[in-house]
């Protein structure tokens, strides 16, 4: 999980040495925090929060597959 | 060094203009852009023109690099494959490489072991089919997670590209079925708006399915259509003109 979302947000953004991504995992549900670079932030979220919720909604999917959760938090 | 300005539809096309006018090379040149322009509405509306302001560099001196910062990776992969005035179809071979990589490797993280891309190219619009889910999840509800992928797909390939190629992902062939229902919806409510003499509403769909709603019909003289709503979702109203 953590992975496809590191390969996304690192192909997204200009700085994809500082994309830091760190995975806490529950029994059902898992948390991902995205972290990138100050100006990189908006290429993540996208116009109207576009990319980062296609972004949740393709890890929703993938999460579907093993009968998870993901939540996916871009922290600031 | 002389200083002039010029003008086009595209900073590409400025700068071509540039190079006949001036009769210099692009690499001759420092390039400063004025103003990016805008096709406008359709082309037709509200377009601007593309400004830029070139001074020639009398001896050649050693290439400047130019602010763009396409990676220099594709700027070789580019000159390679084609002259520097039109873009040929070699651009498209890399891009059709490149979006396809990028797919299989979602793909592959998602993970989906049994999915393959097929990609080809057609009217500049790469077209990319996964086949082997079975199970519909890269479909998922009304098409969400096949939108989110292909809005991804499209993103990453015009950041590496730095250029607009449309990139369409389909999976079981759902956009063409998707198509099917749609059209059949619109048919249906414009019959039901002509019947009863009142406006009908879809619920809230994409650009591309409303595209299909007003494309379905067009060739209705007795209907009209029009979208309603803010944000990227809107509602179709099909509207009886008598």
């Amino acid at each position: 999980m953590k992975d496809l979302i590191a390969y996304i947000a690192k192909a997204l953004v200009d700085k994809p040495d500082e994309v830091v991504i760190t995975e806490i995992e529950g029994a059902q549900t898992s948390v991902i925090e995205l972290k990138v670079a100050k100006e990189d932030l908006g290429k993540v979220i996208g116009k109207q929060g576009r990319t980062a919720r296609a972004m949740r909604t393709v890890l929703s999917a993938a999460s579907a597959k093993i009968n998870k959760r993901s939540v996916l938090e871009i922290i600031e | 060094m002389e200083t002039f300005n010029f003008e086009g539809k595209t900073t590409e096309e400025a700068i071509k203009n540039a190079c006949s006018q001036l009769n210099v090379n692009r690499e001759e040149m420092e390039i400063e852009i004025i103003e990016p322009g805008s096709p406008g509405i359709f082309g037709l509306v509200g377009g601007r023109k593309a400004k830029i302001k070139v001074s020639t560099i009398k001896e050649k001196p050693a290439p400047v690099k130019e602010e763009r910062s396409i990676s220099d990776e594709y700027i070789a992969l580019k000159e390679k494959g084609t002259s520097k005035e039109e873009p040929g179809p070699a651009i498209d071979e890399n891009a059709i490489i490149i979006a396809e990589d990028i797919l299989n490797k979602i793909l592959e993280l998602i993970p989906m072991e049994n999915a393959t891309v097929n990609a080809e190219q057609q009217n500049g619009v790469i077209t990319m089919n996964i086949v082997g889910d079975k199970s519909g999840l890269l479909i998922g509800k009304k098409g969400k997670t096949l939108d989110a992928l292909q809005f991804i797909v499209n993103r990453i390939v015009n950041k590496k590209l730095e250029k607009n190629i449309q990139v369409v992902v389909d999976s079981e062939n759902y956009r063409k079925r998707r198509e099917e229902v749609l059209v059949e919806m619109a048919l249906r409510m414009s019959e039901k708006a002509k019947r009863l003499k009142k406006p009908m509403v879809t619920n809230l769909l994409n650009p591309h399915d409303r595209r299909t709603i007003h494309l379905a019909l067009k060739d209705d003289d007795e209907i009209d259509t029009r979208s309603r709503g803010d944000g990227i979702f809107k509602k179709v109203l099909i509207i009886s003109r008598k």
